[in-house]
């Protein structure tokens, strides 16, 4: 056993984030670490890494008590964490970003960059990283920012490496790299803590699971000991029950048709969505799934090609003008893209509708709540209070805000971003549960996804983009995860007649 | 209580420690009554903070959106200089309210113009607003001594236009009148109205903002616009108080607002923060500054105070945060 926690409580003001924890970890072992969002996965993981103090509790590494204060003494005990948001130095060479900090190179004094180039490129190599050690690590895709990430914890001897969410941003291409890349650390006996909550990954490449629930750690079990059933309940703590896909419907008029579009990232895109019809859009990161949304929303200028909404050609060139014209969009990635953090429920909520409940530009808080209410009351969102700063919530509510957000304009087509990434099974269930009451509704949605499984569960029809453009589109109801696969990945293939 | 309320209440808490402070340490009287709490000496304070508190409540917003403006100083001076020249060299035979109006007028028009010019060059070309409000900041302290030929325009105590001016809007009553009235004006700004919460959204993240579909360059616009027109405003009251326009106004006055708002708990990186914080700030400085002067403490050893309570301040501040 490389590594053993007992009895782990942490507080912050006064909160319960973890009871009791214990967990353990063998060489050459993947262990996952499951739970809902607010379960303590993170916070058991960075008091690993040393980016958070223990308030009781104790550690053992190798068997020997220790104490982790700080990220320094966690990585000379051999111990990384890869943080889902990949902390790299964009601005720094992948082989700068290997050495800074690293406790195995001497600091100060000057550095010869054919040295650095030298203690970089082994580890380069082992995590199958072809780029220069001397190319910056911003222009990198995700997946191989993940790669420099990685190897970066193999630079200070890492034997314990913890990964948090690691494939929440990566199609299945770059996924496939990484689990490749686990087996081999796995054989050269370094112990991988693998929070996720992705059931199909951790039965792939997982040996142990360990299951949280409100800071306490439920169970540790071997992994052919469970069923995917039995670890949700474990996980939400009462049965759960996932539906089944709803009947496909296509027979409303077109709302949106986009015909020949072309912006700096899309060629020549063309499709149509009707009312209360869910169209899935299914690519790679940088495929032109979410650029659909910027051209939709006017963040990209249109070069050719037309939109239309409703039967009328429009021209959409801000925002503001996407919003007036009934369309609503729920960015990519709620965090950068969605919440201001430090501002209110409440007020995040409303914040694209408040023109409706103002008068004369000052906003009646008796309209604006009741406005809020209902639209959060449609979502059931779980919050103390709509006057907390919504980045006290847990991701799936969070989530439900921008939802929210969207709803409130009453609009007549909704553009979803990946609306499930990173949250928990049961707010992904009340998500489906929405677009499928919003299509019943007569709303026209379209909906980006990472997970092929949720497209073929909630769409009728999906859209496979492909380097900017159009791969196919396909009924969803006769398509499988395979084929839409092969389309996103390779050459596009006339599927259907309408490519 | 909500985070917002929770820290108001810790402002003022602040605040009155301070004031409990001053009465304590300040100096009597013969007959025995406390110098810090006579009406004459709190009204006073009140005055002294009004130019800065003025200032502040519109630097606050601009540090709301995530900005800073630095020309402020400059603006002042310019205005004072602006409504100096106005009253003393042009003779159009308009009475005297009418010429009084025009001058003040043409000082805040010139103001908000420059403080616009500063927003505009921010929002559109998406320059650094501390590298803008910089190039202001010089340039707008170039114009005004230009204006002027690097000289003083004095305001007589006489009999004519210029006089009345400064006998008009040099009384303590008239310029506290004006920081209250304006600071409520800011208060239901930020608070209540879809510009406030609009300023703070963008503070808090820019990118949502836009995304949200909120007017970025037009919110950016506005606050630097106010900005400028504040500072005028505060430029028009010294000049009065003064009996001059003086080009060599205001020196330092944007780090003393900064301070305020800074101390008032507004987050330097914006989003957080309200408009009584600042008051609080303001009132914080002024009290300060009160209590070191009736003891006749060397203003050097006050100007090292008031930079250990800033610190202080943002100690106290970040520590609130970590604790979250």
């Amino acid at each position: 056993m490389i590594l053993q926690l007992s009895e782990i409580d942490k507080r912050f003001d006064g909160v319960r984030a973890l009871q009791g924890a214990n967990f353990s970890l063998f060489a050459g072992e993947v262990h996952a670490l499951m739970g809902e969002n607010g379960a303590g996965k993170s916070t058991l993981a960075k008091i690993i890494a040393g980016a958070i103090a223990a308030d009781r509790g104790q550690c053992f590494v190798d068997g020997a008590a220790v104490t982790i204060n700080n990220p320094r003494d966690a990585q000379r005990l051999g111990i990384s964490i890869i943080y889902q948001e990949l902390d790299l130095f964009p601005h720094l060479t992948v082989a700068e970003n290997l050495a800074i900090g690293n406790h195995r190179l001497k600091e100060g004094g000057l550095v010869r960059l054919a040295d650095l180039d030298r203690f970089a490129e082994p580890f380069l190599e082992q995590v199958g990283l072809t780029c220069s050690p001397r190319c910056e690590v911003k222009p990198l895709s995700t997946g191989e920012k993940q790669l420099v990430a990685i190897a970066r914890a193999l630079s200070m001897r890492a034997r314990i490496i913890i990964m948090d969410e690691p494939t929440s941003s990566l199609f299945d291409d770059s996924v496939e790299r990484l689990f490749k890349l686990i087996v081999a650390l796995k054989e050269q006996g370094i112990g991988i803590i693998y929070v996720s909550h992705r059931m199909d990954e951790i039965f792939r490449i997982c040996d142990r699971v360990t299951v949280m629930r409100d800071g306490q750690t439920v169970d540790t079990r071997a992994i052919q000991e469970v069923s995917p059933p039995e670890l949700i309940r474990m996980m939400i703590g009462r049965e759960w029950q996932a539906r089944d896909r709803r009947p496909a419907k296509s027979s409303g008029e077109v709302v949106l048709s986009f015909s020949g579009l072309t912006t700096a990232k899309l060629r020549d895109v063309s499709f149509e969505v009707r009312k209360g019809e869910v169209l899935g859009i299914a690519g790679l990161l940088g495929s032109g799934r979410s650029e659909i949304g910027a051209a939709l929303m006017g963040l990209d200028r249109w070069k050719q090609g037309q939109i239309i909404l409703r039967g009328k050609q429009v021209s959409i060139k801000s925002v503001k003008t996407a919003l007036n014209l009934g369309i609503r969009w729920l960015p990519e990635d709620r965090k950068l893209d969605g919440l201001m953090m430090q501002m209110s429920i409440l007020e995040n909520g409303t914040i694209s509708d408040l023109v409706p409940v103002s008068w004369f530009g000052f906003i009646s808080r008796q309209r604006e709540r009741q406005a809020a209410m209902s639209a959060f009351g449609a979502l059931s969102l779980k919050a103390a209070s709509i006057d907390l700063p919504v980045r006290t919530l847990s991701g799936g509510n969070q989530q439900k805000v921008l939802l929210a957000r969207c709803l409130l304009g009453d609009p007549d087509l909704i553009f979803l971003d990946d609306a499930t990434r990173g949250i928990d099974v049961g707010a992904k269930e009340d998500i489906y549960q929405l677009i499928e009451q919003l299509a019943t509704q007569g709303k026209a949605i379209l909906m980006v996804s990472s997970e092929l499984p949720e497209l073929l569960r909630c769409c009728d029809r999906i859209l496979v983009m492909r380097e900017g453009a159009v791969a196919a589109q396909l009924e969803a109801g006769r398509t499988t995860q395979n084929e839409i696969l092969t389309l996103a990945t390779r050459s596009p293939v006339q599927v259907g007649g309408r490519a | 209580m909500s985070g917002q309320q929770r820290d108001a209440a810790k402002s003022l808490s602040a605040l009155a420690a301070i004031f409990i402070l001053a009465v304590l340490v300040s100096p009597t009287t013969a007959d025995g009554s406390n110098i810090f709490l006579q009406l004459g000496n709190l009204t006073d304070i009140l005055r002294q903070v009004s130019i800065i508190g003025i200032i502040s409540l519109a630097m606050n917003f601009v540090i709301l959106t995530g900005g800073i403006d630095l020309s402020v100083g400059s603006i002042l001076a310019l205005s004072t200089t602006v409504v100096a020249l106005v009253l003393t060299r042009w003779q159009p035979g308009f009475s005297y309210s009418i010429e009084i109006t025009l001058a003040i007028l043409a000082a805040l028009v010139i103001s908000t113009a420059c403080g616009a010019l500063s927003g505009a060059v921010i929002a559109v070309l998406d320059v650094q607003p501390f590298v803008v409000t910089l190039a202001g900041m010089i340039g707008i302290r170039g114009l005004a001594k230009w204006s002027s030929n690097n000289a003083n325009v004095d305001v007589g105590f006489g009999q004519d236009v210029a006089s009345a001016f400064a006998n008009m809007f040099r009384g303590k009553a008239v310029t506290i009148a004006c920081y209250v009235v304006l600071a409520i004006v800011f208060a239901v700004l930020l608070s209540r109205t879809i510009f406030g919460r609009y300023v703070r959204a963008v503070g808090d993240n820019e990118r949502a903002a836009l995304y949200a579909g909120l007017p970025i360059r037009r919110v950016k616009l506005w606050v630097y616009s106010l900005s400028g027109l504040l500072a005028g405003f505060a430029g028009v009251l010294y000049a009065a108080e003064n009996h001059q326009g003086n080009p060599n106004a205001g020196v330092g006055y944007e780090l003393d607002s900064i301070a305020a708002v800074v101390i008032g708990g507004t987050q330097l990186s914006g989003g957080k923060g309200t408009m009584s914080g600042t008051v609080i700030g303001t009132l914080m400085i002024g009290l300060l500054t009160n209590m070191l002067r009736l003891k006749n403490v060397d203003s050097n050893v006050e100007m090292m105070v008031k930079g250990g309570i800033i610190l202080l301040a943002v100690a106290v501040q970040k520590q609130g945060k970590r604790a979250q």
